[in-house]
């Protein structure tokens, strides 16, 4: 049983904790397979070479797992998502690491709704950045 | 308006799908999601946890929403999709000398949890063309295509906005600003 955050308590300004994860070739072509996407860019180097990366990239939809995560990490299970809106910057490449980090920055107590926004940064600058809504 | 810009708004608007999935949503697609995202959620994977949590039965991650219905190992879409694509106009741009994509932003908005056995479809048109714009890649156009999601009872599962800007980049050498 995950903890879950208790809404009350919670306010504005408040940070999540960090969450720093690796990001390793089993990881990028996992997720893009656990997600059904078979894009070469994502699992052979050489495809990924030949269009001007120097490695496989992380997926889209791995960026928003890994986001749907942190949050609900922090969360808990009673969390329900509403929205969750990314940005995406820097590519996410085999042998570098990206640090969650997030702030709440709206509450409304009539709806039990909290807005996060947070950031996934990696060595090379933002991987991603977003907002989630959620309700608690 | 320019020209070009007035036969891309052409196909702004027009509706593609359905577009279906190769599997219900079923448990071990979401443990295998789970592992890989390293996501320990029990509502995704135990009953009593999604219960206590206030779902009648183990769910899907909501971002695993565009999951379901993607293409997989043979690039084919489900039996019975549409053909089509709302992103057609990409392939204009490209013959038109816009050649560099990246994928700008994805917003997605969930209106319910999906459950084991929902059949998730979607509907997707693109939803809006920029005017040409210049950033630090290139000059091009920002495309939005707007897909919506739907369970077996066509009810709205969730809605994802997924802006690509479709580029000529700039001659190497030649700085731009932003």
């Amino acid at each position: 049983m995950v903890a879950s955050a208790d809404f009350d308590r919670i306010e504005v300004g408040e940070q999540l904790p960090p969450l720093s994860i690796d990001i390793t070739p089993k990881l990028i072509v996992g997720a893009a397979l656990a997600s059904r996407d078979y894009q070469d860019v994502h699992h052979d180097k050489a495809a990924a070479r030949a269009l001007g990366s120097p490695d496989i990239f992380m997926n889209i939809l791995t960026t928003n797992g890994l986001v749907g995560r942190y949050v609900t990490d922090w969360a808990g299970s009673n969390a329900r998502l509403r929205n969750v809106d990314i940005r995406l910057g820097a590519p996410n490449f085999p042998g570098d690491c990206m640090t969650f980090s997030g702030e709440v920055v709206a509450k409304d107590e009539a709806e039990h709704l909290l807005e996060v926004e947070l950031k996934g940064s990696n060595s090379l600058g933002d991987h991603v950045t977003g907002r989630v809504r959620l309700t608690l | 308006m320019s020209a070009m810009l007035a036969e891309l708004q052409q196909y702004v608007g027009g509706r593609f799908g359905p577009f279906y999935s190769w599997d219900a949503v079923n448990a071990p697609m979401i443990r295998h999601w789970c592992e890989a995202m390293g996501d320990h959620n029990p509502i995704y994977t135990d009953v009593e946890a999604a219960r206590e949590a206030g779902h009648a039965q183990r769910v899907a991650p909501p971002t695993m929403m565009q999951a379901w219905s993607m293409l997989g190992y043979g690039g084919e879409r489900a039996p019975g999709s549409d053909t089509g694509s709302a992103f057609a106009v990409l392939q204009l741009l490209e013959e038109a000398g816009y050649p560099g994509v990246v994928a700008v932003n994805c917003e997605q908005e969930y209106e319910q949890y999906l459950q084991e056995g929902d059949q998730v479809y979607y509907m997707a048109e693109l939803e809006s063309v920029s005017e040409e714009k210049t950033t630090a890649l290139g000059t091009g156009f920002f495309c939005t295509e707007l897909s919506t999601f739907y369970n077996q009872r066509d009810e709205v599962v969730g809605r994802m906005r997924f802006r690509i800007f479709k580029y000529r980049p700039h001659p190497q050498g030649e700085r731009s600003g932003s």
